[in-house]
C-alpha cells in the first residue's frame, strides 16, 4: 500500500509529522517538569493550551503581531498557573498524592466553560504571521514556510530549555528539587517557590504549544482535551520525567499520526493510542523512563 | 508515639462495620424514590449508582484511579445495544453481552497497565477511553453510526413477555438489579478479597511483603469495576432506547469520578449520596445556564480542597471523632 505513493509525498507527510510532533514536545516536556518537581499529572494541561491559543488570539487582534501573542500567551498563562499552583495546589501537598490530580481535572472541565461564556462556542482562527506564510519549493517538496518556522522554532525552545536547566542557578536548583526536594530545603532555598516557578513553567510551555498551534488548527474550547490526550500518549511512550523521552516520542506520535492520515485517513485519531498499547507491550516503561519509575 | 498507636487502634474498633441492614434500609428508601422525585431522573439516579458502585470499588477500596471508565460504559452500552438490534436477543441476554464485553476490555486494559504506578494507570486509562471513543465515532462508523449515536435499537422492552414500556416498570426493574449489586459490593467488601483490596489501599509495599499477590487482586478489581460499568451502560441503553456516542466521551470518565470523589470514596453509600447530588445540581444549574460543567467543575475543585472525603466520607469522620471523645471521657472516668 505504501510503495505505490510517490517519494516525495511520503517526505511531505514526514514534515507534516514533524510539525505535528514538535508540538506535542513542547506540550509534553511542560508536563514532564512539572511531573518531575510536584509529582503532579497535571490534567488541566490542555486547558493551560487552549487559554494560550486564546491569549494569542486577543493579542493578535489587537497588536496585529504575532511575536507579541507568543510572549503574552506565554507570561500570562504561566502567571495564571503560578496562581493556580499557590491558591489551588499547594494546600494539598503532603495530602493524599491523588487529590492534586484531581483538582487538576476539575480545573480541566471547568476552565473551558469560562472561554464559552467569553468567546462563545465556535472557533477563533489567527491568520499566518505575515513573515511565514506561504511556501518554500526545496527540491522536488513543497514545504509550508510556517511548519518549517515551527520546527526550528521548538528546537530554539528545546535548546534554550536545556541551557537554562543545565547552567543557569535556577535551572540547577530545579534540577536539584527533582532529585530530591528535602535535601535542597535543607540547604536552605525555599522549595515552596520553586515548585511555583516549575508549575508556572510548565504550563508556560504549555501555552506556548497552544500558541504555535493556533494558526493551524484555530482555537476552540474544546481544543484542551486532545492536547492534554496527546501529551499523554508521548508522555506514556517516551517515559514520564523524561525530556529526552518528550522529544523521541513526540516526533515519533506526530510521524505516525502524519503517516496514518495519508494511508487510512479515518483511524488517524486512533492511531496513537494504539501506538501507546504496542510500545506499553514491548517496553511498558517507555522509550527512555527509568526502570524504578514505572 | 504510643498514644498515637493506641488512638490509631481505638479508632478502627469504633470504625463502624457496614451491616447488611444498610442494603435492606437503602432498597427501601429507593422503592419509595419514584413517588417523591420524576421516574427518569430516578432511574438515572440507580443506573449510574451501579457504575459507581464500581468505580468506588476500584477507587475508593483499592485506591486505583481510573480515568478511562466511559470505556466500560459505553462498549457495555453499545454492545448490548447492537445485540438486540441485530440479533434480536431479549433483554437479559443483551444486558448479558454487554458486561461480558466490558469484563473482556477490562482483562485487556488491566493485563496492559495495572502494574503501573497510579499516574500512569490514570493516564492511560484516559487515553485507551479516547481511543474507543474515536473508534466509535469514525472506523467503525458503519455499524455504530457514528456521531448520531446507534438509534431505533427495540420497538418494545419486554421481559419474559412482560412489558417493561412504562418508565416506573423500568425503574423497578432497574432496581431489582441495583438492589443485587448493592448486596454483591457488601458481601465482595466483607470477603477476604475485600479485605485484601483494602490492605491494599492502605500500604501496598507491606500487602506485598506479607506474600500476597497485590497485582493480581488490583487486575480482578478492575475486571469487576469493569461489569459493574458494563451492566450499567447495557441498562442505559434499556433506559434510554439508543446509544449516544457521549457515553463513550471522557466527560463520562469524568461525571463518573467527581460523582464518587463527591460522594465519598471508600464509603459504602458513597457513590449513591455522589450520584443523587450530581444528578440534582447538574438538572438544576441546566435550567439557568448551558455552561453547568463551570459550576460543577469549580464546585468539584472546592470538595477536594475543603472536603476531600466527599460527604459520607466527611460525616463519618464527624461520627468517629465524637465517638472518639466519648470513649476518651468513659476512660478518664474509669481512671
Amino acid at each position: 500500500m505504501i510503495s505505490d505513493i510517490p517519494l516525495n509525498v511520503i517526505l511531505m507527510q514526514l514534515f507534516f509529522g514533524l510539525a505535528l510532533g514538535s508540538i506535542f514536545v513542547i506540550m509534553a516536556s511542560g508536563l514532564s517538569i512539572i511531573y518531575g518537581l510536584l509529582d503532579v499529572v497535571n490534567f488541566a494541561h490542555g486547558a493551560f493550551a487552549m487559554l494560550g491559543a486564546y491569549v494569542v488570539f486577543c493579542a493578535v487582534s489587537l497588536s496585529g503581531n504575532f511575536a507579541v501573542g507568543i510572549v503574552s500567551a506565554i507570561v500570562i498563562v504561566a502567571l495564571i498557573g503560578a496562581l493556580v499552583e499557590v491558591v489551588l495546589l499547594k494546600p494539598l501537598y503532603g495530602k493524599d498524592p491523588l487529590l492534586p490530580l484531581l483538582l487538576t481535572f476539575g480545573l480541566a472541565v471547568a476552565i473551558p466553560d469560562v472561554i464559552k461564556i467569553a468567546f462563545g462556542l465556535i472557533g477563533k482562527a489567527v491568520a499566518y504571521p505575515a513573515a511565514f506564510s506561504g511556501a518554500t519549493k526545496v527540491g522536488p517538496l513543497i514545504l509550508s514556510n510556517y511548519r518549517m518556522f515551527i520546527i526550528v522554532f521548538t528546537l530554539a525552545v528545546l535548546i534554550s530549555l536545556w541551557i537554562f536547566l543545565k547552567k543557569s542557578d535556577l535551572g540547577m536548583i530545579i534540577r536539584a528539587a527533582t532529585q530530591d526536594s528535602l535535601m535542597v530545603q535543607v540547604l536552605g532555598i525555599n522549595t515552596s517557590r520553586i515548585w511555583t516557578i516549575g508549575f508556572a513553567l510548565g504550563v508556560g510551555l504549555a501555552a506556548l504549544a497552544g500558541a504555535i498551534a493556533v494558526p493551524m488548527m484555530s482555537a476552540t474550547p474544546d481544543m484542551g482535551v486532545e492536547m492534554t490526550m496527546g501529551a499523554f500518549v508521548v508522555t506514556v511512550v517516551g517515559g514520564l520525567g523524561s525530556l529526552g523521552g518528550a522529544i523521541v516520542g513526540g516526533l515519533l506520535i506526530g510521524v505516525i499520526v502524519a503517516f496514518t492520515a495519508l494511508v487510512a485517513g479515518e483511524y488517524s485519531n486512533v492511531a496513537m493510542y494504539f501506538c501507546m498499547a504496542v510500545i506499553l507491550l514491548i517496553r511498558p516503561r517507555g522509550l527512555f523512563g527509568e526502570s524504578g519509575r514505572e | 508515639m504510643k498514644q498515637a498507636t493506641d488512638k490509631k487502634a481505638m479508632l478502627t474498633d469504633v470504625e463502624p462495620k457496614p451491616r447488611a441492614t444498610i442494603v435492606w434500609g437503602t432498597a427501601l428508601v429507593l422503592v419509595a424514590l419514584p413517588f417523591v422525585i420524576s421516574v427518569p431522573l430516578s432511574t438515572e439516579i440507580l443506573i449510574w449508582t451501579i457504575f459507581g458502585l464500581g468505580f468506588n470499588l476500584l477507587l475508593g477500596y483499592t485506591g486505583v484511579l481510573s480515568f478511562g471508565h466511559a470505556a466500560y460504559f459505553g462498549l457495555g452500552a453499545y454492545s448490548a445495544g447492537l445485540a438486540i438490534k441485530y440479533w434480536q436477543v431479549d433483554i437479559l441476554t443483551g444486558i448479558a453481552v454487554g458486561v461480558v464485553a466490558s469484563m473482556l476490555l477490562a482483562c485487556f486494559i488491566g493485563a496492559l497497565a495495572i502494574r503501573r504506578r497510579g499516574v500512569y494507570f490514570a493516564m492511560i486509562s484516559l487515553a485507551f477511553g479516547q481511543m474507543l471513543y474515536f473508534t466509535a465515532l469514525s472506523p467503525l462508523k458503519e455499524i455504530t453510526r457514528g456521531e448520531d449515536g446507534l438509534t431505533h435499537i427495540m420497538a418494545t422492552v419486554n421481559l419474559f413477555s412482560v412489558s417493561l414500556d412504562k418508565p416506573k416498570h423500568l425503574y423497578y426493574f432497574v432496581l431489582a438489579i441495583t438492589v443485587v449489586m448493592l448486596y454483591l459490593t457488601w458481601r465482595i467488601l466483607q470477603s477476604p478479597f475485600g479485605k485484601m483490596l483494602q490492605a491494599f489501599r492502605e500500604n501496598e509495599e507491606r500487602a506485598k511483603a506479607c506474600g500476597y499477590n497485590t497485582t493480581l487482586v488490583k487486575f480482578f478489581s478492575l475486571v469487576l469495576s469493569g461489569l459493574y460499568g458494563g451492566l450499567a451502560g447495557a441498562l442505559n441503553t434499556l433506559y434510554l432506547g439508543y446509544v449516544p456516542l457521549t457515553s463513550l466521551f471522557w466527560l463520562t470518565s469524568g461525571t463518573i469520578v467527581m460523582m464518587t470523589v463527591l460522594g465519598g470514596r471508600g464509603t459504602f453509600l458513597g457513590p449513591l449520596v455522589g450520584v443523587a447530588v450530581f444528578l440534582f445540581l447538574q438538572n438544576t444549574i441546566s435550567l439557568f445556564t448551558p455552561r453547568w460543567e463551570l459550576f460543577v467543575g469549580a464546585i468539584f475543585v472546592v470538595i477536594i480542597l475543603i472536603f476531600p472525603g466527599g460527604i459520607m466520607g466527611t460525616l463519618r469522620e464527624k461520627y468517629l471523632s465524637r465517638k472518639m471523645v466519648k470513649l476518651q471521657n468513659k476512660a478518664a472516668d474509669f481512671q
